[in-house]
């Protein structure tokens, strides 16, 4: 048991990371990354609703009807996301703002979706909860990276403080849509082509 | 598994979905009632806030002072009806009064909606503040950035709109580089608001 959690908690953070291995929630990668410290709250916000949604759905699994299960999934992943909104706007207001639409949005992330209805439906509790922090940490750090990338090059600062002083010019692109997506391929060539075969080979 | 029989596949599937609704409802309708006095608390803090920086006056960081600041300096002007028409703002020993509008307008992604300060005679801008905005991070929303705002303090329009770093006359101010559109509607919400500042103020016998 003690190997599986290990391996439930290790798997999304590599191999079967959800944004560079499976690809999913993009909308909001490309989205939210252009600032590091937006990127951070989003984050938090994704990874508490992955964890207590899969740990709901999970301890709810044998009571809910096969035919109605996406309903239930969509229903409970929606009232996470909405106290996640609601806390924002009440405690962070001035991020609240800046956000948008996105925080809203983690009700239709691929990742959480797909963690209860690929996993916590068929695993007990514990486990759900484990591999739902793991795949939110996974994402986590895949965007504060690409966040950092895209901050430092498109507006010369991090976290808000400038690092790269006058003289730099800001690459625009960076923190507009295109950029994201230029950084995430990157990310992506940087990871599966030079990091990952490596790991393999061992 | 696998359940059978009219119960088992039509009624429990119905009061198990009722039952969870009622649950989640519950749940996130505490969460929002408990917060709510929190959250309109927020929206009065940040219109105050930008009332006091569009007329000029220095903002203090906590919450409780622009509070404080708000009461003994600024008198809400209503209509007949109780419609908020327009702010009053006392001047320092013996200077005259000042105003301010709070105004919308269409962005590039969403709503903005601005604080206006004017000089008691209308002939110029003591300041403006975003108290609303869903710009572009990076771009569009460096209309929150000091150097946009400031350059409209002691100038009055209607503005014109010119390339970043070139703005010289009393109505020029610069526009945001890679954010034009951003740029177009806050010029269109701020011509927009003056038009709006000189009939509304008039009306309530601010001149």
């Amino acid at each position: 048991m003690k190997g599986k959690a290990k391996k439930v908690f290790m798997d999304p953070l590599g191999a079967n990371n959800p944004v560079f291995a499976q690809i999913l929630g993009i909308c909001s990668t490309l989205a939210v990354t252009n600032v590091v410290k937006n990127t951070v709250v989003m984050t938090l916000g994704l990874t508490f609703t992955t964890t207590l949604s899969s740990l709901t759905i999970s301890a709810l699994r044998k009571l809910i009807p096969s035919r109605i299960r996406m309903m239930v999934e969509t229903l409970i992943i929606a009232t996470y996301v909405i106290i996640v909104d609601i806390v924002l706007r009440a405690f962070l207001p001035d991020i609240w703002q800046q956000l948008g639409p996105y925080v809203g949005l983690i009700i239709t992330n691929c990742i959480v979706m797909g963690r209860t209805e690929a996993f916590a439906l068929s695993n007990p509790p514990g486990l759900s909860l484990i591999d739902g922090l793991s795949s939110g940490l996974g994402y986590t750090y895949v965007l504060l990276i690409i966040a950092f990338f895209r901050e430092l090059l498109g507006s010369g600062s991090i976290w808000g403080i400038s690092v790269l002083g006058s003289q730099w010019t800001n690459w625009s692109i960076m923190i507009m849509p295109p950029g994201a997506f230029f950084m995430l391929a990157v990310f992506i060539w940087v990871v599966k082509g030079k990091i990952l075969p490596g790991e393999e080979k061992k | 598994m696998k359940r059978e029989g009219f119960f088992a596949e039509r009624v429990y599937p119905v009061l198990f979905m009722a039952l969870v609704t009622i649950v989640c409802i519950s749940l996130t309708s505490g969460i929002f009632l408990s917060t709510e006095d929190l959250v309109r608390s927020n929206e009065t803090l940040f219109i105050r806030r930008a009332v006091l920086y569009s007329a000029g006056i220095p903002v203090p960081t906590n919450s409780q002072e622009v509070m404080n600041l708000y009461s003994q300096r600024v008198e809400e002007v209503t209509d007949s009806d109780g419609e908020l028409l327009f702010y009053r703002i006392q001047g320092e020993a013996g200077t005259p009064a000042s105003f301010s509008i709070v105004y919308s307008g269409p962005g590039l992604w969403g709503e903005i909606t601005a604080a206006l300060g004017f000089s008691g005679d209308l002939s110029r801008m003591t300041g403006l503040d975003f108290i609303k905005q869903n710009e572009t991070p990076g771009l569009g929303a460096r209309i929150t950035e000091a150097w946009f705002k400031e350059q409209f303090r002691g100038k009055m329009g209607p503005f014109v709109m010119v390339p970043e770093g070139t703005a010289r006359g009393s109505s020029e101010v610069d526009s945001i580089t890679g954010a034009t559109r951003t740029s177009d509607a806050v010029l269109t919400l701020i011509n927009g608001g003056i038009e709006k500042a000189e009939k509304i103020i008039a009306l309530g016998g601010g001149r």
